[in-house]
């Protein structure tokens, strides 16, 4: 019997929509989807919460000085005013999806391809007059729908926050800009979403899966971007290497020419994780880069297109290989 | 009954070694350790890239007859060229103790083995002496290993030269990162003995590394995730506010991951001045505290294992 036709197929769409509709319903049940979306949407709100703070005691140092400068005769052009643009203060939350949202990604891929395993249902399921790749279709399906509900609760609950919070309010600009981060949120947890479906598949042992899924991620999400966040010469010397030489940005730029080489190198190290793409996509749009900060977001968007079209082709690769790769039903026991 | 027969000497010999056929744990072992490699790597290229530019910058600020400073590279700590060992240690190094001392009892569950260790004639002290004494043999080997690596790299590097208090500094960090990647291994021991599954029993002590790392140092010192994990950044003054100060003072003895970063800075000379750990309690004494309480919760799960049931509940 072939690989692809183990039954006459009576309606196609539908075994699909059955899988993903059984899925989410079995995820919201045992209540797993609602503890991991709780625990990033703390860490989010943490660091929302933070930032804010913070904000608001770097604008009372700045009042403070500014209203001694002024009892002493003195003009307060000397000290910069801290800027505000609300958005901002989502870095934290970013990095925190960046970093938790891809984890718990790796549990939902995980637990969408070992739940069958567990139970012993895979080679039952198999029987059932269906497709193999409608099978991980709608397993692929329900768990990414699973991710872009929890972000769409998590960013937009901080939406919500910021707005009530900021006191300046968010504009439909902004808003946009918050819903075009959700969706490439969406595209690069589905990423190691669909790395950990994968391994969980089709590994001998489900547990190792899971396993090796958190080594790629520590490569991938924690280690690449931070080996070239350490090869920047300027996170070398506390306060930057160039401010402590006294040298200004135009020098800087002139100085490192020399270099351009090993910034090649750093820089590959860095755009060979996807982390790094969503990172440069999501600090660029919410203008939390101060380059971007103020910027129309059709430049925006032209000029990070790269990142963009990095982030959707590597999910779009592994969707195409978990679709690909021919199950074997006798390897799916519980192990 | 001789210590080299002793039954918590079986077990922990016989637990070492299935441990060590496991495949995953050999991947996270051998990750650790080219990680450790490349830290040093790391270390040694971007001082030299620093000097390098220090070298353009000064021939730069000669030419345009501005005043040159102090090469900044002077004033770094020949041992501060493993500061990224310390970021690596907090990533895999404790990822690795959470699989190692989940797997330690894990295995034996997973196995069905504990019915018929449980009618031997063994208390259940020996059971969980034995597991807790494997998993510190284990840690102390993934340690020795970093300890090499380190050694050799200050031997083999042209014009670095260590004093006899800074080998000591450097085997001080060295038994501070055993102290850290033997915390999590006791909490990964802890939760595997205590867990009704397999999966829960890691993802516990995973997500209690995940807070530990990337959620307490916020609240601490709105320091964020990716700053938390780069050495210098990771080190920065916590704003000046009442909400930061009254953090510190109550999450600061429970920030391991800080009390970890603190310790390893000031053991390898790159904590800058003014600046200290969020905690009241002293990061060593902090780290120690800490191994305590989990050693209390390892042996307790351990002891309180049923040995009546193979396998897990669900």
């Amino acid at each position: 019997m072939s690989d692809l036709t183990l039954t006459p197929v009576l309606s196609p769409p539908t075994p699909v929509r059955t899988i993903a509709a059984k899925d989410i319903r079995d995820a919201l049940r045992d209540r797993f989807i609602l503890i991991v979306t709780g625990f990033l949407g703390l860490a989010a709100l943490v660091a929302l919460v933070t930032g804010a703070i913070a904000l608001r005691g770097d604008v009372a140092t700045y009042e403070a000085a500014k209203a001694s400068l002024l009892a002493l005769g003195k003009s307060a052009d000397a000290i910069k005013a801290p800027e505000f643009y609300p958005l901002r203060l989502l870095r934290g939350a970013i990095e925190q999806i960046e970093i938790i949202g891809a984890a718990i990604a790796i549990l939902i891929g995980y637990r969408s391809a070992a739940s069958e395993r567990g139970r012993q249902t895979l080679s039952l399921m198999l029987t059932r007059p269906m497709r193999r790749w409608q099978f991980v279709a709608g397993k692929a399906l329900a768990g990414i729908g699973l991710l872009a509900s929890g972000l769409a609760l998590v960013l937009g609950g901080l939406a919500l926050i910021l707005h009530l919070m900021s006191g300046v309010g968010l504009t439909s600009d902004d808003l946009l800009r918050i819903a075009i981060v959700w969706g490439v949120s969406v595209a690069y947890t589905a990423c190691f979403f669909l790395v950990s479906f994968i391994l969980a598949l089709h590994m001998k042992q489900s547990s190792h899966a899971l396993l090796v899924a958190f080594a790629i991620w520590l490569t991938l999400v924690l280690v690449a971007p931070q080996i070239g966040d350490t090869l920047d010469p300027d996170n070398q010397v506390a306060g930057g290497v160039f401010k402590q030489l006294n040298i200004a940005k135009p020098d800087q730029v002139e100085i490192m020419k020399g270099f351009a080489t090993f910034e090649t190198v750093r820089d590959g190290i860095e755009q060979a994780s996807v982390t790094k793409h969503f990172e440069r996509f999501t600090f660029a749009v919410l203008g939390i880069k101060a380059t971007y900060a103020g910027l129309p977001l059709g430049p925006i968007l032209i000029e990070m297109l790269g990142n963009l079209i990095w982030i959707f082709l590597t999910a779009l690769g592994l969707g195409a290989l978990a679709l690909a790769l021919p199950l074997n039903p006798d390897r799916l026991a519980k192990a | 009954m001789s210590g080299a027969t002793s039954p918590s000497w079986l077990i922990a010999r016989q637990s070492a070694r299935f441990v060590l056929r496991e495949r995953t744990v050999a991947l996270l072992s051998l990750m650790f350790v080219v990680l450790v490699l490349i830290s040093a790597w790391l270390g040694w290229s971007a001082t030299s890239t620093v000097n390098r530019i220090y070298l353009d910058a000064a021939a730069f600020l000669k030419s345009s007859g501005q005043p040159v400073p102090t090469n900044p590279v002077l004033d770094i700590s020949p041992l501060s060229l493993m500061r990224n060992m310390s970021v690596y240690v907090a990533l895999i190094g404790a990822l690795s103790a959470i699989v190692i001392g989940n797997r330690l009892v894990g295995l034996d569950r997973k196995a069905g083995v504990l019915p018929l260790i449980g009618i031997r004639p063994l208390g259940r002290s020996a059971y969980a002496g034995g597991k807790i004494a494997a998993l510190a043999g284990l840690t102390l080997g993934l340690a020795l290993v970093a300890s090499l690596v380190a050694v050799a790299t200050f031997l083999v590097l042209p014009a670095v030269t260590l004093t006899g208090l800074q080998w000591a500094q450097l085997a001080g960090f060295m038994g501070v990162t055993t102290l850290y990647m033997g915390f999590f291994g006791l909490i990964g021991l802890a939760a595997g003995a205590a867990a009704r599954s397999e999966t829960v029993g890691l993802l516990l002590p995973v997500t209690l590394w995940l807070t530990l790392t990337f959620i307490f140092p916020q609240l601490t010192a709105n320091l964020n995730p990716t700053a938390a994990i780069n050495p210098v950044s990771a080190l920065a003054l916590p704003p000046d506010t009442t909400f930061f100060h009254w953090a510190a003072r109550i999450l600061g003895p429970f920030s391991l991951a800080d009390a970890y970063k603190f310790a390893s800075a000031g053991l390898l000379d790159y904590l800058p001045q003014g600046i200290t750990s969020p905690s009241f309690i002293p990061p060593i004494l902090n780290l120690i505290l800490a191994v305590g309480v989990a050693l209390a919760l390892a042996w307790r799960a351990l002891a309180r294992l049923s040995m009546t049931q193979g396998g897990y509940n669900v």
